[in-house]
């Protein structure tokens, strides 16, 4: 939607400027009586932080909406998002000119607080109203460059609101007026970092990660102070000569440049105080043979202690990864029974194609199952549980046929977790491709190899059991005339019973969570592109949904 | 272009996805101002060095007088560490730190000072950019010699194990398709040939009007069947391109997001139809005419693939 500057567009802003200065001033009202606690269970009225609550399930207790009722589910609005820097606050070190590009997808879950939705694409920040999808403030940043791929969204304490930019900036805007508080550098983008994550708030520290594997660069995890932005810790991915890890490393070389980007948000128990997340793929990318040895801690699924930064313990998902499978997949905390006892555990649907379950006091590994069928790139399930690296499905110059490709049979899109029917969803692919070795060098760089996508087996939204990892139900997605469509999709489930997803063929659903049976959909004729998520507002039940360029909100009829 | 998931900088299927996927051969055949908006997310920090005479000049520098300590591409070596890598060299600005740098040295490292000028600074700046920016780009990277497999043990393969003789036969079908097709081109296309190789300057047909595109036959309570071409299948519709159809083509606009606007050469006088879908009325079956090569997909060996691309290579 760009504004153009005739007479009539102007005459709509000065109009929406009005409209936005009293939402302001209502807004900032209710943010002083009300703070916003993040906690075990996504709140009703709100949806204070990524995941909604810090369990990474994507599970509402709202059941206004149910199965029964979904039949009359309908629009309440769509908001299409404005790229345009005309009517925003602008904010940024780069140029006035922003660079080309299509419109962005949205791929963040928007924040829900006091009435007023938060959420962002790259360079962009917006507020809209809850109630209505109109604009109420519009954040431009004037970006330097970096990959412009996606951002998840933003975390918010009391008033101010954080977020992070492609060309690596930790920005703080004031909740109520959108206007820029500070902006710091966190990672130099000439090295191809980039930034994608939605910062996480624990208690007064905001927990962000950078991205970036087009460089054999390190990766790393920050603490930064909610006041100021300063770096209160910083976690590396991989470790320094002399460290715990650096023996499964040739080099310190190799180490120091090994990747293992930390770029989705986590997860956290405020019991135990522990802040889950699963780091990113070594470097370099496809090529292994300059790095042997598992390389911690890449592609682990990791408990850090917030407070100090330290690491409590790992779970490497996959040792020595050779095809950009990073576990960068939500961890997705479980309370519940396995083996007959009950357990604080942790979930991850992995993008290797292996399902994991940890308990998540010790990292005890419980279980390893295969989510597709299709894979063919390791030799079995060792000892700890782990798929055991097969030096014969690397990338070699005259090609390797590898399934899943390098996209993985899973991948960012938040899944969910119903505690009522024990069920793990979340969107699958079992494609395949070839990837060649290009870089012959002793010393390969980068990805050091190039892939050829060759096609899919079938891609299906799965349910699987927590405590057994078997497949309870499977739902294949679209068709089209290249063959199976879709495949990893944000979801939602609620106490109403239901799953909200797509179906990889451009509809949004809602499927019955125990069945996978489809029960609603709209035709929005784009894949959703971010996590769905839900709130109650005057007694109303919200469900939010992005799908490319535009916001939906639906509603029952009243 | 494939539009997947993954997007923690991989360069690689971005952005929203599309009800009707676009074949990968027509994404990468379109227009460079098409592809380049198809690609807004994959733009990178880095941008290629505009003077090659300067990297050339930079690259002899760099072999000279620093090849023996940090090999002569850079990448380091027993004596030194490599450069492409280093965080100095690729947060520098033409040549401006790295001369400071190297006129300072590293004494306590073994680094001696190195007397640049600074256009000679810049060019060797201007080398290392250029090496960083290479490495860092992999829709850049060549893929390498891939015929290497036995072409005998192919051709053995062809009639016997992979079952290809019931489909296909040199002299027939793949009559000089070695000569055809580049052999990244005839691997992929061995293991699945979907969509048609792009001839440059004629109109790519959707793959749903192509013969290997999937197939589908729609049969309504009344008994009336269709088939055609299918263009998108889900739970709630059937979409299907009758090629027969004689009436006027549906609007693409109105009826199919993300479908092509203008009618494609050879989709002229077909038409798009589409039945919403109630659990199993209308009856629909979907066929692949390339099921035996995605059945394949799980059965290929990496040599016998090897030995198949070498023995199509040699079908000259």
């Amino acid at each position: 939607m760009i504004i153009r500057a005739d007479d009539d567009q102007r005459g709509t802003r000065r109009t929406r400027r009005n409209r936005i200065g009293s939402a302001c001033s209502a807004v900032s009202a209710l943010i002083v009586v009300a703070v916003v606690v993040v906690g075990a269970q996504i709140p009703t009225d709100s949806w204070p932080t990524y995941h909604g609550d810090y369990s990474g399930r994507r599970y509402s207790p709202i059941k206004h909406i149910n199965t029964t009722n979904v039949k009359g589910l309908a629009l309440a609005w769509v908001s299409r998002i404005n790229t345009s820097r005309a009517g925003a606050i602008v904010g940024g070190e780069g140029p006035d000119t922003p660079p080309p590009g299509s419109a962005p997808a949205i791929k963040s879950t928007p924040l829900m607080i006091n009435g007023t939705l938060y959420f962002s694409v790259p360079d962009h920040v917006y507020a809209i109203d809850a109630r209505t999808g109109r604009d109420v403030w519009h954040y431009a940043w004037k970006t330097r460059g970096g990959d412009h791929i996606g951002n998840r969204g933003v975390g918010i304490l009391d008033n101010w609101l954080y977020f992070l930019t492609p060309d690596n900036y930790f920005v703080s805007l004031d909740v109520a007026t959108g206007k820029e508080r500070w902006h710091h550098e966190i990672a130099n983008m000439k090295r191809e970092y980039f930034s994608t994550n939605a910062p996480m708030i624990i208690g007064r520290q905001v927990i962000i990660g950078v991205g970036g594997d087009a460089l054999d660069i390190p990766g790393y995890l920050e603490s930064r102070d909610p006041e100021a932005g300063n770096l209160v810790w910083r976690w590396n991915t991989t470790p320094r000569a002399g460290e715990a890890g650096a023996g499964t490393w040739p080099d310190e070389d190799a180490m120091a440049h090994g990747g293992g980007m930390p770029w989705i948000p986590g997860t956290y128990d405020p019991e135990l105080n522990l802040y889950y997340f699963g780091t990113g793929n070594p470097q370099p990318v496809l090529a292994g043979f300059s790095r042997p040895g598992d390389n911690l801690y890449t592609c682990t699924i990791v408990a850090l202690n917030p407070s100090t930064g330290k690491m409590a313990w790992y779970y490497q998902v996959t040792p020595h990864d050779t095809h950009d499978w990073d576990a960068a997949q939500t961890p997705i905390l479980i309370d519940g029974e396995f083996n007959g006892r009950p357990r604080k555990m942790v979930a991850q649907a992995s993008r290797n194609g292996h399902y994991f379950l940890l308990d998540r006091v010790t990292g005890e590994h419980l279980l390893t199952s295969k989510h597709i069928d299709s894979l063919n790139w390791t030799t079995g399930i060792n000892a700890k549980g782990q798929p055991a690296h097969n030096p014969a499905k690397d990338a070699s110059v005259p090609g390797t046929l590898v399934s899943p490709d390098t996209s993985g049979a899973t991948n960012w899109p938040p899944p969910s977790f119903s505690p009522d029917t024990g069920l793990l969803y979340f969107g699958t692919r079992q494609t395949f491709s070839v990837m060649y070795l290009t870089d012959t060098d002793g010393r390969p760089q980068g990805w050091a190899a190039a892939e050829r996508n060759v096609g899919s087996v079938g891609n299906a939204l799965k349910a699987i059991d927590y405590k057994t990892g078997k497949v309870k139900w499977s739902r294949p997605l679209a068709m089209g005339p290249g063959g199976s469509q879709g495949g990893p999709m944000g979801l939602l489930s609620t106490a109403g019973g239901l799953l909200f997803g797509n179906d990889g063929g451009g509809n949004f659903v809602a499927y019955d969570a125990a069945t996978g049976k489809p029960l609603w959909h709209a035709g929005l004729g784009t894949n959703t592109s971010n996590g769905p998520q839900t709130f109650l507002l005057d007694g109303r039940q919200y469900i939010v949904v992005g799908a490319g360029d535009s916001l939906y909100a639906f509603a029952l009829q009243q | 272009m494939k539009n997947g998931w993954n997007d923690n900088g991989q360069r690689r299927n971005r952005g929203t996805r599309r009800a009707i996927s676009v074949s990968a051969s027509s994404a990468c055949s379109a227009l460079i101002v098409v592809a380049v908006a198809a690609l807004g997310a994959q733009q990178q920090a880095l941008t290629p060095q505009s003077d090659p005479v300067a990297v050339e000049r930079g690259q002899t520098l760099l072999v000279d007088q620093c090849g023996f300590c940090h090999g002569a591409n850079a990448r380091g070596a027993s004596g030194g560490p490599d450069l492409t890598r280093s965080a100095l060299v690729q947060t520098d600005e033409d040549g401006k730190q790295l001369g400071e740098f190297l006129a300072a040295g590293r004494p306590d490292k073994g680094m001696p000072k190195f007397d640049l000028s600074r256009t000679q600074a810049s060019d060797v700046a201007a080398f290392l950019h250029s090496a960083i920016y290479l490495n860092s780009n992999r829709r850049l990277y060549k893929i390498l010699d891939i015929v290497v497999g036995d072409a005998k043990a192919g051709e053995a393969y062809f009639s016997g194990a992979g079952r290809c003789s019931s489909c296909h036969s040199p002299a027939g079908d793949l009559k000089g398709v070695g000569a055809k097709y580049e052999p990244t081109s005839l691997q992929g296309r061995l293991l699945l040939p979907r969509g048609r190789e792009r001839v440059p300057g004629s109109q790519q047909m959707p793959l749903y009007a192509d013969p290997t595109g999937l197939k589908v036959t729609v049969t309504l309570p009344s008994g009336e069947s269709v088939s055609g071409g299918l263009v998108r299948l889900t739970d709630f519709e059937v979409t299907l391109y009758d090629a027969g159809a004689g009436s006027p083509r549906r609007s693409a606009e109105g009826a199919e997001p993300g479908s092509p606007r203008r009618s494609a050469e050879g989709a002229e006088g077909g038409r798009l139809r589409t039945w919403l879908r109630n659990g199993e009325t209308p009856k629909v079956v979907v066929s692949d005419p390339l099921q035996a090569h995605l059945d394949h997909l799980t059965k290929w060996t990496d040599t016998d693939m090897h030995n198949m691309t070498a023995y199509l290579a040699s079908l000259k």
